[in-house]
């Protein structure tokens, strides 16, 4: 996985050779490992291996790109994708064959021994999980993927590291319900397995559910919760492409104060305890922390290379190695406040405290945001009470941050439920870290019951 | 089967075309060891995408070729996939995940079908897509909208994709084919300016080529979707005749393909239908899985493992008909495979999935007939988000918009319809079919059904 910049000298000269006066681009080179389990309540099922590597050249020209992609990621690949954007571009490139490539037999027992530690920690995690799996019915894929990326400029070859994540996505059904489930953890090593262990238990403990409440309510979101709802609600919002067409109702309104004074919120790539983390955005440009929000007034825009040329921010990304970038959020970080948990359900008093969040979905050009909720539980006279089946949170973007309750819990934990981002039909990892917060009048209305 | 018998001689042949071969060989030669029957398959896609928004234009070109090593012993199957230059350890690699894999029974590699044609030719690259095709579908869609949206709507970002992929299968009990198939997509996030406000919405169309792709139908859903919720008053509450959109019935109709994936959910099925005593849906209702369905977005000759596809009737006049098998289904329930064994890339393994899963409209009436039947009723138009659909506890919910209907004509404009209850009670409910069967792009494939008619259902 870490040969990628083996022929760094020659594929730097080859990108140099292709750009021509008024162009820009680059070259992202990707391999990417992923191995697959399917597991039950009795166990792990089926298990599948996968190696992928690729190659693309990006050529920016005015306001057009042009990206070429091609299978591989090694010196033929690169010549391949040149060659092939010579030809959409007119150009013709001299490309002298590569120098042999190392082998890429891969070290195949390395690997195996390692699977095999893998298969036993996530064995060992289902087992715990599921101790008691009476009654419950279960399945899960569960993924770790290796990804390998670096991208050649005319200027530098820069590695953007290598990432490793697990990944749980599937359906815990007992009998009257299924829930959906979905993980992710950039930890490494057990303590990823531990993680997913303890979302899986909790997931399936059995609870005795009321329907919940419609209409508007002050709800108490928890820091998984409102980790979705930051995601949600402002960083989609503050997304630079699309901007030049009038934008989301955040963007419209930079430098307006639309939040309690105190709320801080930045993408922060570098923060590499969370899944959305890299150096190096997928254009080669340096990660840079961004506020979006500072002390309650909208602040920035994430930017890639396409919407701030230069000036970009390092929010280049793209899901693999065939999409071209698009402006995307990294790990979205909330600034913690004082409150405990008790003085936030103190200052709710009546209406609902959210746990988790399986899915959201925002309407930039509305501002209308939707979460679907899994875990809740009725908060009367400032005390949590019975759980709720399953609804719908809806609200709008600038009501609710206006909403906001100025005080906000004391921890900014990772939102574990913030999985993979899908943003056009292009999934990537993102992550989130956000204290507790109480957002008022937010709408409720129930799922299927 | 010896690689020679797959494909001829391969010698002379570039690294990568020789890679087919040297795999299938080094696969068989398990068959002397712990491995009782390979499997070995290569993909090789061209895709080209076409994206414009406020920022400019995108032109994507991807060329891609995979290949995927399946070896099985006693009911455990390994898989590992890889692109070229890592495909000569693809075997050693399958073998070593082959103990770790659970048995499953039924497992095993697909073998000819009676009449089955064989035929196993060297892989070409797929055909290049054809841009000033996909070119003109951004023309064509522009044009559309404007039209269908009086000029209140506009494009905010559009991808017009179109490719082509050729596959070819080989398995050690004898399964030798090759195959190619077309795809095309238009994806737009279009946005209306009402009295109301403004409203975006993100629409899709798919189909196995560019000039199938319904243009003037995704413009008027387009431009419905994001006008609706700004124009329409509140639905009222009480019980009404539904009248359900093909669009709406196809999203929600499409959440029970699941249902017939092979015997995963016979327990499930056997509970809503008391062991098969009762009916899984109005006599009214057949649905069906066929590629090439017309209209429907799949056109394929095989599926993933090889097998010739055809029309499975799973509902029959409102019974339980048959399931959508993969070879391992097939071998337990004792039936031939269905050609439902999906690769949604080269580098996952097949599993059972759709092709254009249906609501037959035979016997079905003119929408307009439909509507002549309704003095008070509510038509849904258009869905406003994903349908909630529980199907472990038999209940569903869509918000919808569209027009209230009153002694058979469409009177005012509604939004916010939610349709929600017992997916089984409104399954058994329907009275009548439309015969405009339509499709959407749903359930990994395509979804399809004719307009809907629901007598006094009851609205929240």
């Amino acid at each position: 996985m870490d040969d990628l910049l083996e022929d760094a000298e020659d594929a730097v000269r080859l990108v140099r050779g292709t750009l021509r006066r008024g162009e820009t681009g680059e070259v992202l080179r990707e391999r990417r490992r992923t191995l697959s389990w399917t597991a039950t309540e009795a166990g792990l099922g089926s298990v599948h291996a996968a190696t992928e590597g690729g190659t693309a050249i990006r050529i920016r020209r005015s306001r057009e790109l042009l990206l070429v992609a091609r299978s591989g990621a090694g010196p033929e690949a690169l010549r391949e994708v040149l060659r092939g954007a010579a030809r959409r571009t007119g150009g013709s490139p001299f490309l002298k064959a590569p120098r042999p490539s190392r082998a890429e037999e891969s070290s195949a027992r390395g690997e195996e021994a390692r699977d095999e530690e893998t298969a036993a920690l996530l064995s060992a995690a289902l087992s715990h999980a599921f101790h008691d799996p009476r009654g419950l019915s279960v399945s899960l894929v569960v993924r770790r993927v290796s990804t390998a990326r670096a991208v050649i400029s005319s200027r530098a070859a820069v590695p953007c590291g290598m990432s490793e994540r697990l990944e749980a996505t599937g359906t815990l059904s007992r009998p009257g319900g299924r829930r959906p489930f979905s993980f992710q953890s950039s930890r490494r090593g057990a303590d990823a397995f531990e993680a997913l262990s303890a979302a899986l238990a909790e997931a399936a403990r059995p609870r005795t559910v009321l329907p919940p409440p419609s209409g508007p309510l002050d709800v108490v979101l928890s820091p998984a919760a409102s980790a979705v709802f930051w995601h949600e609600a402002v960083g989609h919002m503050l997304e630079a492409d699309g901007v030049s067409g009038g934008g989301s109702v955040l963007a419209r309104v930079v430098g307006a104060a639309v939040a309690p004074p105190g709320i801080d919120v930045w993408d922060e790539p570098s923060r590499d305890d969370l899944p959305g983390a890299y150096a190096y955005d997928d254009e080669g440009t340096l990660a840079e922390a961004v506020p979006l929000v500072e002390d309650g007034v909208v602040r920035g825009l994430l930017t890639d290379r396409r919407s701030a040329g230069a000036e970009s921010n390092g929010h280049g990304r793209a899901a693999d190695w065939r999409e071209a970038p698009r402006t995307r959020m990294s790990n979205l970080v909330v600034r913690p406040g004082a409150a405990t948990a008790d003085d936030l359900l103190e200052r709710c008093g009546e209406g609902l405290v959210v746990h988790a969040v399986s899915a959201g979905a925002a309407d930039p050009e509305s501002g209308r945001f939707y979460l679907v909720v899994e875990e809740a539980q009725l908060v009367r006279r400032s005390r949590a009470g019975p759980n709720v089946s399953r609804f719908v949170l809806s609200g709008d973007v600038l009501a609710a941050l206006s909403g906001l309750d100025p005080e906000r819990g004391d921890t900014a934990a990772p939102g574990t439920g913030l999985s993979i981002c899908v943003k056009g039909s292009s999934a990537l990892a993102v992550g989130g870290a956000a204290p507790s917060v109480l957002v008022r009048g937010l709408v409720a209305r129930g799922a299927p019951q | 089967m010896t690689a020679a018998a797959t494909s001829g001689s391969s010698t002379g042949l570039p690294r990568e075309d020789r890679l087919f071969d040297e795999l299938f060989a080094a696969a068989s030669e398990g068959e002397r060891g712990p491995v009782s029957g390979a499997e070995v398959y290569e993909r090789r896609g061209s895709v080209l995408s076409l994206s414009e928004d406020e920022d400019g234009l995108r032109v994507e070109e991807s060329i891609e070729r995979g290949f995927a090593v399946r070896l099985f012993h006693s009911g455990r199957v390994g898989f590992a996939a890889s692109g070229p230059s890592e495909a000569p350890g693809l075997v050693r690699r399958a073998r070593g995940l082959l103990p770790r894999s659970r048995a499953r029974r039924g497992a095993r590699p697909a073998s000819p079908l009676a009449g089955e044609p064989q035929g196993l030719s060297p892989l070409p690259p797929p055909p290049g897509p054809d841009e000033a095709r996909a070119d003109d579908l951004r023309t064509a869609f522009r044009r559309a909208l404007a039209e269908a949206g009086h000029g209140t709507v506009v494009v905010r970002e559009m991808t017009v994709t179109v490719g082509q992929r050729r596959e070819r299968i080989a398995t050690t009990s004898g399964r030798a084919a090759s195959w190619g198939t077309g795809a095309a997509s238009l994806v737009a996030t279009v946005v209306g300016r009402g009295p109301t406000g403004r409203f975006s919405a993100r629409v899709l169309a798919t189909a196995s080529a560019p000039e199938r792709i319904p243009i003037a139908r995704l413009a008027r859903l387009a431009a419905d979707r994001v006008l609706l919720p700004t124009q329409g008053r509140q639905a009222p509450s009480g019980r009404f005749d539904l009248l359900v959109d093909p669009h709406v019935a196809a999203h929600l109709l499409g959440r029970l393909a699941s249902l017939f994936f092979g015997d995963s959910e016979e327990a499930l099925l056997d509970a809503r239908t008391r062991g098969g005593r009762d009916p899984f849906a109005a006599t009214v209702l057949t649905l069906a899985d066929a590629p090439g369905a017309p209209g429907g977005p799949v056109d394929t000759a095989r599926d993933g493992e090889g097998t010739p596809q055809g029309r499975t009737v799973l509902v029959a006049d409102g019974r339980l008909a048959a399931r959508l098998t993969d070879v391992a289904a097939a071998a337990r329930a004792g039936v031939p495979p269905s050609g439902n064994a999906v690769r949604r890339s080269w580098t996952e393994p097949p599993a059972i999935g759709v092709t254009n899963f249906h609501v037959d409209p035979a016997g079905g009436v003119s929408p307009l007939d439909l509507l002549g039947r309704v003095s008070r009723g509510v038509y849904a138009a258009v869905l406003l988000e994903r349908p909630d659909v529980d199907l472990q506890a038999d209940r569903f919910r869509a918000v919808t918009a569209g027009w209230a209907v009153e002694r058979g004509r469409a009177s005012a404009k509604l939004s916010g319809i939610v349709l929600e209850g017992r997916l089984s009670e409104f399954l058994r409910s329907i009275s009548a079919l439309g015969d405009d069967l339509k499709f959407v792009a749903g359930a990994g494939g395509g979804v399809g059904s004719p307009t809907l008619l629901v007598p006094r259902w009851k609205l929240p």
